[in-house]
């Protein structure tokens, strides 16, 4: 196994690889991931702490089952974000998301860049912006709401959304610019300001 | 969520249920095999577009004005709308297998569907040009059920006396012009053109045993005045069937050719009153 300090300079690709030689190395590719991947499960969903936890197991274990089919032409990241969507997906029917909740987690960065792009000019209170945002993303549809957390929210590219959502890149661009006119809807539906 | 703790759960778990990663192997074969499919489809979609082809070269052009049909109902009438459907279904096989393959998904719908139709086309093209389209229709007219109703209308196009067509086979000597004809329904028919040139006799379809469409008018029961003729081509193995088959008895005792599919014939159609000018021999 290597140390921890060396998997630090190394590529998703390579501890792939080093991983099939010995699973150990299965935990440097959990531990750089696992946040990520939770923070974008509990975007994706309403569940509570614990379900999301079991999805994030099943993602890791899916992964790993799976780690002889990785496409080095892809990026890792695309790749292990197309299985938490896919989980996220197929976990979501059977658990109950809570209706209510507007627990998706913005940063300040991601809100800006949100309000800029869909061109609304921005509150001053960056907190109650955020709080509005979520809001907003949790009253679309969930294939609106989904694409624009990848692309604002997890700061994905055209190409990483194509790979992540199996769509070709045209189709992304449209379903964005799609997903970014129902959100100005859902404002003005929700008499919010941002 | 404690890291740690996670970490250890997900390793405890791996370890308990022994997981290991799936062979290598596995993702291969299973990528082939979706390839494999899709190449398969647009191989069945070509030999569609074969068969089609053939049906809409053979489908009785020559003859369109004498039916009184418009060119438009004439070729609405006798589309091959069977290997249309089924090139369809082929195509979205080819497209349904196309985006299951690892990449399949970064092409467009209309990308996949176009080049599918394309290939199959260019493919079938080929195909057709070696006999496939002609020796899958043979096999499909002496043996497919509803094949004159549903995979080759045009034979239920060609079958219609009230309308003054009528397709069969050859079953007697044709003497002035005259001879008998079973249709496909089984049914003989006498035939009348006593205004035949003797150059007529030498075309090589108007024997016994060979299928034909004929154009003019029913005068009695199951009497039939012919004034157009032209060898029946796509579709000639119906007539083979049993039902059909036994009323050609002379020429089957005599062990005499099977109709066999077409021969190059100079003068597809040869409108009966335009030879009776010619000098007798």
């Amino acid at each position: 196994m290597i140390d921890a300090v060396g998997a630090q300079n190394l590529s998703d690709a390579e501890l792939v690889s080093l991983t099939l030689e010995n699973q150990d190395n299965f935990l440097y590719l959990v531990d750089r991931y696992k946040g990520k991947l939770m923070n974008y499960i509990r975007r994706l969903t309403n569940i509570n702490d614990d379900d999301a936890e079991d999805i994030l197991q099943e993602v890791f274990i899916k992964v790993y089952l799976n780690l002889n089919g990785f496409d080095t032409d892809l990026k890792f990241s695309s790749w292990i974000y197309r299985i938490t969507h896919n989980q996220v997906i197929s976990q979501h029917r059977k658990l109950k998301a809570r209706p209510e909740g507007y627990a998706i987690n913005i940063e300040d960065k991601a809100a800006l860049s949100l309000a800029a792009d869909i061109d609304i000019e921005a509150g001053a209170d960056l907190n109650i912006m955020k709080h509005n945002i979520a809001r907003v993303l949790s009253g679309l549809d969930q294939k609106y709401r989904d694409i624009l957390i990848l692309k604002f929210l997890e700061e994905k590219n055209y190409q990483e959304i194509s790979d992540i959502i199996r769509k070709p890149a045209g189709t992304v661009a449209s379903m964005i610019n799609k997903a970014k006119s129902e959100f100005k809807k859902e404002l003005i539906k929700q008499k919010i300001i941002l | 969520m404690e890291h740690k703790e996670f970490d250890q759960k997900l390793v405890e778990k791996i370890r308990e249920e022994k997981m290991a990663p799936k062979p290598r192997w596995h993702f291969l074969l299973k990528n082939q095999v979706v390839w494999l499919a899709g190449a398969l489809a647009l191989l069945i979609g070509a030999v569609a577009v074969s068969v089609m082809i053939y049906l809409l070269k053979n489908n009785g052009w020559e003859l369109q004005a004498q039916t009184n049909k418009s060119v438009l109902e004439f070729f609405l009438l006798t589309m091959p709308y069977f290997w249309i459907v089924f090139l369809g279904i082929f195509v979205f096989v080819l497209y349904y297998n196309v985006k299951h393959t690892t990449k399949g998904y970064r092409y467009p719908v209309w990308l996949i569907a176009v080049s599918g139709i394309l290939a199959s086309f260019i493919l079938g093209s080929i195909l057709f040009l070696f006999g496939v389209g002609q020796a899958i229709d043979n096999v499909l007219g002496e043996r497919a059920p509803l094949y004159e109703t549903v995979i080759n209308r045009q034979l239920s196009f060609w079958f219609n006396p009230d309308e003054g067509r009528l397709a069969g086979v050859i079953v007697s000597e044709v003497a002035d012009g005259n001879f008998y004809l079973v249709d496909p329904a089984g049914e003989s028919w006498q035939i009348t053109g006593q205004n035949l040139h003797a150059d007529f006799y030498l075309s090589d379809f108007f024997k016994v045993g060979e299928p034909v469409n004929l154009v003019g008018e029913v005068i009695e029961e199951n009497i039939f005045r012919a004034d157009f003729i032209k060898p029946l081509v796509p579709g000639r193995r119906f007539f083979d069937r049993p039902g059909i088959k036994e009323h050609r008895g002379p020429c089957l005792q005599d062990n005499c050719p099977r109709p066999l599919p077409p021969r190059p014939i100079p003068a597809e159609v040869i409108r009966l009153d335009m030879i009776q000018d010619r000098p007798t021999r």
